[in-house]
């Protein structure tokens, strides 16, 4: 759905005015409400249902294996899958590939090491039904809180098994909490001389550009880049909004993740 | 205060989805009881009646729409409410999309442009037409449509433009005709575009009201909001002006239908047609109509979050109690939303004046 | 390791219900808004499956758009955290899928009225979250839910159920565990009616014994209309409750 002329420019000037008046009457560092489901699948290790107030959701589960250490070089694996959309399309596997990358830098291999030989490795599957706005902040959010809810087998077989041709032996029934701390990622769109947090539909229609913020472990950190919001309007960007995108994460992170570690 | 920032609702085990639905037991289903009785009951009027379901087997209903007829009895076919108007019986869906009908009011998108004819979304299960012998073209109303008017059409409306129109026919296949041939129509300027349930909003004599703020609403029967600063125009045209603490009391009055009231001089209305109505400009708007215009926004977001048809009275009541609420952003809140559609209730009911619900007064 | 008892002289099955019984069934609808037309949420037993309709709506290509009828397509999404085992590649384009897609269209497109929805698509998106055994009996059901809550015209219900034949008896709705064990059905009953919109017949099964499945198939089927229409009632009265208050 495309907006009309005058739309945007009524959406644009709105949002260049300091402050920013956002269609929905948001400050600049404030999200959208959400709603959060976890371990509702059964046959998985975690899993997430994120919903947002305009309708986007997201699905995630994790799955666990147990792997040989030698033999994998990523622990974690992340499937995208974006209901209308084919699974090549490159929106898709640069959300993927984007995801996959940044748990597996951000979660220590460690976390996952079962005993000298073994390990699990998650795979983590992604299904967006609806998305309204760009999904990726949705996802991590969705990411985050199934991380958070996975309980992964109790070993109870030796640790020292390099010399041992024997498997992992896990409890029949006892699980642990897996205790992981995901990093989370932000979107902010850039108008004018403003940047706003979590842009909806109406404000990525008019965005000049839009900012991929990482937050893990309490503070900012890489991956920092841009991407595309629409279109039309994009250009480039002042340096000075990269540091207001980045202490608007600052600004709103913790509260996000103490939000979504709380309830 | 997290809560400033995000709210977060999180709940444990069991997929409790929207609407409190209830997991009474983990028990398997008994076979044994039916709990439906055999016995044929016919359905009276507002009760609610689901696909397959007898509704009468007396033939002298004439059978309107949401009922098909088989073997001398009428069933419904789609879930809803019983509705019977002298002989007419039809079943009036729970939910659905937006069916035109003549003389509606409605909001569209254009959605393509085609042969002398522009294609319209007017969230009906088809899109509607405006033919470009139904709009007003600079140069005055009664001049003719030529050639080169044909090859500028995109330069009058073009993909994603918004513009308000009336329903002047249907087509056999029920979708509708438009027509932008009156003042009040045309292409919409200065304002936000919203969305809700169209059957929230009343069919009523006028959709265009000027509310307190310098603010103006439309509401498109289809359920497509425009919100815009208050323009000359929208003074001049007589349309009943809406302000302050009574507003309720001088609407209903305002009610009543004046005709000498909206009709325009022929001469005026030339001087209107000229390119200015197809401008893609915005007037000045001050932040604070924007911000008058963000909070009856997101008031009208919950109106419809609480399925509470959406008036101008019901709007306006909104809006004044949701100045106990200083920071608008604090409206998207749930529980704020659900807070404001029961201020709205109450006022009502301590006013007196019951104003239908959405569903009786679509029926 | 035991071979696993399917139907022990008790009469109890794996997990625990008599030949006669359902799995625990649960229906909401409505659950997503904003993002559909109509939408439905349902559990059968460990089956999960969320239902997306759009529509009627304008079509995306023209050349879809039939002049005296809508047309109805499926998008069955089965992902592939949905079993216990991770698949690896994507059922998207599997033989069986697509089978099964053209499968629900059929069935569907005789129950909608779709004569009154000419030049418009209907579009139905099926995600299964989990699945345990009678996948395509679920799968009708979901979708039977979500088009009521488009407000979509139908002639009647389409309830479905799967039935497996263990050597005579024949077992009502059945989980993976079963249902690799023995031949089964799955039929879709219209309403309360005993007209069959769908049999699948996927084994052998002996003639002799197929009446006495289908005897306990349309019951099961009507029981399981009979509680999406408490469900679809339940809904009703409340969204009636909510708009007189």
């Amino acid at each position: 759905m495309s907006l009309s002329v005058t739309e945007k420019s009524y959406l644009h000037d709105s949002l260049c005015l300091d402050p920013p008046a956002r269609p929905d009457g948001r400050v600049a560092h404030q999200l959208r409400p959400i709603e959060i489901f976890t371990d509702f699948l059964p046959a998985c290790n975690g899993s997430a249902k994120i919903s947002a107030s305009d309708g986007s959701e997201c699905v995630v589960s994790v799955k666990a294996k147990v792997v040989e250490r030698a033999l994998e070089e990523e622990l974690i694996l992340v499937d995208v899958d974006v209901a209308g959309q084919r699974d090549d399309s490159p929106f898709v596997h640069s959300i993927a590939s984007l995801l996959t990358k940044v748990l597996n830098q951000k979660i220590h291999q460690k976390n996952l090491r079962l005993t000298q030989k073994y390990a699990f490795k998650l795979f983590v599957d992604v299904l967006v039904l609806s998305s309204k706005s760009h999904p990726l902040s949705l996802i991590s959010f969705a990411v985050y809180s199934a991380l958070k809810a996975t309980y992964l087998p109790k070993l109870i077989s030796s640790d020292d098994d390099l010399e041992v041709a024997e498997l992992p032996t896990f409890h029949d029934y006892d699980m642990v909490k897996l205790d992981v701390d995901p990093p989370l990622l932000f979107t902010t769109a850039v108008i004018g001389n403003n940047a706003v947090i979590d842009p909806a539909h109406s404000e990525s229609e008019v965005a000049c550009s839009g900012i991929l913020v990482t937050w893990s472990k309490g503070k900012v950190t890489a991956p920092i880049r841009t991407i595309g919001l629409n279109d039309e309007y994009v250009t480039g960007i002042d340096v000075t909004l990269l540091e207001k995108s980045i202490e608007l994460v600052e600004k709103t992170a913790p509260a996000v993740v103490k939000a979504l570690d709380g309830l | 205060m997290s809560a400033d920032i995000i709210t977060v609702v999180k709940r444990e085990a069991g997929l409790h989805f929207a609407n409190d639905l209830q997991f009474e037991s983990d028990s398997d289903v008994e076979m044994s009881e039916s709990e439906e009785s055999n016995e044929k009951r016919e359905a009276g009027e507002g009760s609610i009646v689901t696909p397959g379901e007898l509704v009468t087997d007396d033939p002298i209903w004439m059978r309107g729409h949401g009922t098909y007829f088989l073997e001398n009895q009428t069933f419904a076919s789609v879930a809803g409410t019983v509705s019977r108007v002298n002989r007419l019986l039809s079943v009036v869906p729970l939910r659905g999309r937006y069916s035109p009908e003549t003389g509606d009011h409605v909001i569209g998108r254009i959605a393509e442009i085609g042969n002398r004819r522009w294609r319209v979304d007017i969230g009906a299960k088809q899109h509607a037409v405006l033919m470009l012998g139904s709009v007003n073209l600079p140069g005055g109303v009664l001049r003719r449509k030529s050639e080169s008017d044909e090859l500028q059409m995109r330069n009058f409306l073009k993909e994603g433009d918004l513009l308000n129109a009336e329903v002047q026919s249907l087509y056999q296949d029920g979708s509708a005709s438009l027509h932008t041939r009156s003042l009040k129509y045309g292409k919409l300027r200065n304002g936000v575009f919203l969305q809700v349930p169209s059957a929230l909003i009343v069919r009523s004599k006028n959709h265009t009201h000027n509310l307190p703020g310098n603010v103006t609403i439309i509401l498109g029967v289809n359920g497509f909001v425009w919100l815009r600063k208050t323009s000359d125009v929208d003074l001049s045209s007589g349309q009943n002006t809406v302000t302050g603490k009574n507003a309720a009391t001088l609407s209903g009055a305002g009610r009543d239908y004046k005709p000498g009231n909206t009709s325009v001089s022929i001469t005026r209305l030339e001087e209107e047609s000229s390119w200015e109505i197809y401008s893609d400009k915005n007037d000045h708007i001050s932040s604070s109509s924007r911000k008058t215009i963000t909070r009856y926004s997101n008031v009208i977001k919950a109106l419809a979050h609480c399925e509470i048809g959406i008036t101008e009275t019901r709007v306006v009541a909104g809006y004044e109690a949701s100045m106990a609420y200083e920071n608008i952003s604090s409206l998207i809140e749930k529980d704020n939303m659900e807070a404001l559609g029961q201020d709205v209730l109450n006022s009502e009911k301590m006013r007196g004046n019951n104003q239908p619900a959405a569903f009786e007064t679509r029926a | 390791m035991s071979r696993l008892e399917i139907y022990s002289p008790e009469g109890l099955r794996l997990d625990g219900r008599r030949w006669n019984e359902l799995r625990r069934f649960e229906s909401s609808i409505n659950t997503h808004p904003d993002a559909a037309d109509g939408s439905s949420y349902l559990e059968q037993g460990n089956n999960k499956i969320i239902t997306l309709v759009t529509g009627p709506q304008e079509p995306r290509l023209r050349s879809q758009a039939s002049f005296s009828h809508a047309s109805v397509s499926v998008n069955l999404n089965i992902t592939k955290f949905s079993r216990m085992e991770r698949s690896k590649a994507s059922h998207r384009n599997e033989r069986r899928v697509l089978e099964m897609q053209t499968a629900l269209v059929r069935t569907f497109e005789k129950n909608v009225m779709l004569h009154l929805y000419p030049r418009t698509s209907i579009d139905i998106q099926v995600h299964v979250l989990q699945q345990d055994g009678g996948l395509m009996s679920s799968l009708i059901n979901g979708i039977t839910l979500a088009l009521i809550d488009a407000g979509i015209a139908m002639y009647d219900y389409i309830s479905s159920v799967s039935v497996g034949l263990y050597d005579t008896t024949p077992l009502l709705d059945m989980n993976s565990l079963e249902e690799n064990a023995m031949s089964s059905v799955t039929l879709a009953v219209v309403g309360k009616s005993e007209k069959l919109s769908l049999l699948l017949v996927e084994d052998k099964i002996p003639l002799d014994r197929f009446e006495s499945v289908l005897a306990i198939g349309i019951a099961g089927a009507h029981r399981v209309r009979e509680l999406m229409d408490k469900e679809l009632r339940r809904h009703g009265q409340k969204r009636l409750a909510n708009a007189s208050k």
